[in-house]
């Protein structure tokens, strides 16, 4: 939510430090500031309120309440302090509920109102909060449901066909056009406010007003509404609907019923002094407060759980920041819980306020200390074995998606029309076809002319997930039944080493999964990991999207000449294009050896030309000549 | 001409992250990825038509669980610390084993969410709980320290701040840095927000069968795929997922 430091200062008369300070305290002791922006003479801090602090936290209030907690400065003025008063009760306007979505539904008549355009203070305060003016009236509904947390709604009162308002189920198929023009199809699941005369809908109750009763230029009595409407049925309708709005954030996070009765008393206040008009009355339902909620959490159990060693005095403290009314039995602190605080319930809750507005900062780290490992997975104990065997094979191990655009297990809601199913294990072999089919023509890249790959991965069919296993061999030039069927079976035997009588489940030389849920049924529980090595810090290198180029190059040295002298020459010659030089052929003959190296070329910028390449591989060729070495 | 052979680089990581675990007595758990909706949310505390189901955008499967629960991709990788600890409290009435509860759950997980850079909607995630009688803040403090210094090497820094998890009380969200003449330049001397964690909750602990009374413990969640990137500098996410031996053969 939006913050005006401004608006926060007015809470603390002044005394607030700067915002940078203001951020630090309530990203290190409440929750993270997305954003700070300066605004005119104001800072918005953009404050990503928890979701378990939303009920009172949503607001300019409910921040500087916590801050006066973390600063330990007082607030100035909370406007939740006095308990509001709705009297005179009007004679004329009255209200009804008939619907279990409402908790409570206040609201006040005031007649003779000005409508025009907001003050400059208001004006500004809203426009830094990234609101739109829309007049005095309805900026200060706005104004206080930002200020306090209570979302409000005005209605022109002359536009009703008697002074009353009722809060219904809505009627299957029932349609409303709201302020801003559009309309909606209700279910009976939502909930409407409508005319208590003639039952014409005023508004998507807590989620937005309707067009018919809008407060417009001609204005002259009004109705301000302060209801709280059901979370779970606000959040039901709104989600439905497609229709998220600040009201309707706050009564699903579960603002208080209590806080309607404020929200409408200080309405009425600022709205006849700013608006002009009189107040005739306010108009409640009933509502019983819940009973205030008593936490009890005892000290050994809060420095056992934050790992702290406060005191008794250190923790009193605290909690009378928060202005909590606590009650000391023995080691124990019971608190009574603010009425707006649903949150605070468990001795955890309570924790939690100790401990962040303490600072985890002071929390000392604890080593732990080893103990015998319980049991070994036997899962990933397998797993890791059939990956080291199909390494020493020269397989490289992918991670293929587990979504497919067509297979056996469709998604409710799948983020794009080619990933609507779950791959089964038929899809994952299809994940590994075409993992060959685009790694093979780059074979040159990974120094080789075929693409040995494996796979291991859930797969989802009709009648459950497992995990299979995946092994796919490809020549560069596509496959080639004699030497890639080889090497797959070669592969097979290497993992049937490992996972005893596992079987490969798939059409001759091509691609194939083995059932790697069921292979480990029979095999033994091991008993110790294998230990490995840390593994490399490879710092990873970006890859070109260009296309590359091959040149090969093959002569006699005298014996003697090693592989690495030999590629020693062409690396200092062939330039920062050749990404890769392999040896690919070494012989001895009538007293000469000769190798053949190919050079892989390739730029971060730009597709290469074979001139270009060529040029480069008459340089290299030049430099074995110089070396007494002969072409061939 | 034979290639040389290479491990994904997230296969590299969880190798590690097992064997610093392992060494601690930290039991490596899995569980499935497609879940039912009482363990991905209702046995961790996040309540139904609760915004904080919102906090994870989720992938429902069109298929009846037996028991008539709606089926998702798991969004992370807690429901595995609720069937861990179901089985080792079943285990342990059997007289097979006692306290301390000590896991890790690496395994993939699903978020229906937009992709780019830093997000996939399939990633894999480090879950890790230890539970028994005084186990604190304090004790997740050093853990993650000591794990941070293995994986990364150099001194480490952890810091908390306040965040909320439905499943843990208090929550915490965990930034890491990484000082000394070890540190690898490119994460030195600065703040990582690296994960969120927390005071396993009293509900989740009771709906597996322990006594929050008694015992208590620590649960920490990160993703894997950001330690990679980390690690190793991959400049996106996405790489991991695309079978490209590019990649692959670079580790």
């Amino acid at each position: 939510m939006k913050v005006s430091y401004k608006h926060l200062q007015d809470l603390f008369g002044g005394k607030l430090p700067s915002p940078d300070a203001v951020s630090d305290a309530l990203t290190f002791h409440a929750w993270e500031i997305e954003e700070m922006t300066k605004v005119g003479d104001d800072t918005v801090l953009d404050v990503k309120v928890l979701p378990d602090k939303s009920a009172w936290a949503l607001s300019h209030r409910g921040i500087a309440k916590d801050l006066s907690a973390i600063l330990n400065i007082p607030l100035f003025h909370d406007p939740l302090a006095e308990k509001p008063v709705l009297e005179p009760i009007s004679k004329e306007l009255s209200v009804r509920v008939d619907t279990p979505g409402c908790r409570v539904y206040s609201a006040a008549l005031i007649r003779g109102v000005t409508i025009g355009p907001s003050p400059a203070w208001l004006k500004e305060g809203l426009e830094a909060l990234g609101q739109r003016s829309i007049n005095n009236v309805v900026d200060m509904t706005n104004f206080i449901m930002f200020g306090l947390g209570q979302p409000l709604h005005a209605f022109d009162a002359g536009k009703l066909s008697k002074l009353s308002i009722a809060v219904r189920a809505a009627k299957e198929g029932e349609v409303i056009t709201t302020l801003t023009g559009e309309t909606y199809t209700l279910l009976a699941k939502d909930t409407l406010i409508v005319d208590g005369g003639d039952d014409t809908p005023l508004g998507i109750a807590g989620i937005k007003g309707g067009k018919h009763a809008e407060v417009d230029i001609q204005t002259v009595d009004i109705i301000i509404e302060s209801a709280n409407f059901d979370p779970r049925a606000t959040r039901l309708s709104s989600q439905r609907l497609r229709l998220r709005t600040d009201a309707s954030t706050r009564y699903e996070n579960g603002v208080v019923p209590e806080l309607s009765y404020f929200g409408i008393t200080i309405a009425v206040q600022l709205i006849t002094k700013f608006c002009g008009g009189t107040l005739e009355g306010y108009a409640t339902t009933p509502y019983t407060s819940r009973a205030p909620e008593k936490v009890s959490v005892a000290l050994p159990k809060i420095n056992s759980v934050l790992g702290l060693s406060l005191s008794s005095t250190d923790v009193e403290s605290i909690l009378k920041r928060f202005g909590f009314v606590c009650e000391v039995v023995g080691d124990s602190f019971v608190v009574t819980s603010p009425f707006e605080r649903p949150d605070l319930v468990i001795a955890e809750d309570l924790i939690e306020e100790i401990g962040r507005i303490y600072g985890y900062e002071h929390v000392p780290s604890i080593k732990i200390e080893p103990i015998p490992l319980r049991e070994v997975n036997k899962r990933f104990y397998y797993a890791e074995a059939v990956r080291d065997a199909l390494v020493a094979q020269g397989f490289s191990e992918i991670f293929t998606s587990s979504f497919r655009n067509e297979d056996e297990v469709k998604l409710k809601n799948a983020l794009a029309s080619d990933k609507e199913y779950l791959r089964s294990s038929k899809g994952i072999v299809e994940n590994m076809k075409e993992a060959l089919a685009k790694n093979a023509p780059q074979a040159d890249l990974f120094g080789t002319d075929q693409i040995r790959i494996f796979e291991f991965g859930k797969v989802f069919e009709e009648s459950g997930e497992r995990e299979v296993l995946v092994l796919g061999v490809q020549s560069k030039q596509g496959y080639v039944a004699k030497k890639d069927k080889k090497v797959l079976d070669t592969a097979l035997e290497a993992v049937q080493g490992v996972l005893t009588g596992a079987k490969g489940d798939g059409a001759d030389g091509e691609p194939f999964s083995i059932d790697f849920t069921a292979a480990l049924e029979t095999l033994p529980q091991p008993t110790a990991y294998t230990t490995h090595k840390k593994t490399p810090d490879v710092t990873y290198k970006p890859f070109s999207n260009y296309p590359y180029l091959t040149r090969d190059i093959a002569f006699w040295t005298p014996v003697g000449t090693s592989a690495a002298d030999a590629e020693k020459v062409i690396r200092e010659n062939a330039g920062a294009l050749a990404t890769r030089i392999d040896m690919f052929d070494r012989f001895l003959k009538e007293e000469r050896v000769s190798y053949g190296f190919r050079i892989v070329f390739q730029s971060y910028e730009k597709t290469l030309d074979g001139i270009e390449a060529d040029a480069l591989m008459h340089t290299v060729s030049d430099a074995v000549r110089a070396n007494g070495w002969e072409v061939r | 001409m034979k290639p040389t052979g290479h491990l994904h680089p997230l296969s590299h990581i969880i190798r590690d992250i097992n064997s610093v675990f392992a060494e601690l007595g930290f039991v490596f758990a899995d569980g499935p990825e497609m879940e039912s909706t009482k363990y991905n949310f209702d046995m961790l505390n996040v309540p139904k038509d609760h915004p904080s189901r919102d906090m994870q955008d989720t992938f429902y499967v069109e298929c009846a669980d037996p028991l008539g629960e709606e089926v998702v991709m798991r969004t992370h990788t807690s429901p595995v610390q609720v069937r861990y600890m179901e089985r080792f409290m079943k285990e342990r009435a059997e007289g097979k084993g006692d306290f301390p509860i000590r896991v890790i759950v690496p395994g993939k997980v699903f978020r229906n969410e937009a992709t780019d850079a830093t997000h996939e909607a399939q990633f894999y995630q480090l879950e890790g709980l230890m539970i028994d009688k005084g186990i604190s803040i304090g004790h997740l403090k050093g853990t993650l320290e000591y794990f941070f210094a293995a994986l990364f090497g150099g001194n480490v820094e952890v810091r908390l701040r306040p965040s909320f998890f439905p499943f843990v009380e208090p929550g915490l969200e965990v930034d890491m840095r990484l000082t000394g003449a070890d540190a690898p330049a490119k994460l030195k001397d600065r703040w990582i927000e690296i994960m969120g964690a927390g005071m396993v909750h009293p509900s989740v602990l009771r709906g597996a069968g322990i006594d929050p009374e008694v015992y208590q413990g620590f649960a920490f969640g990160m993703g894997i795929d950001r330690l990679a990137v980390m690690r190793y500098g991959v400049d996106d996410v996405r790489l991991f997922y695309n079978g490209d031996l590019r990649v692959v053969s670079q580790f």
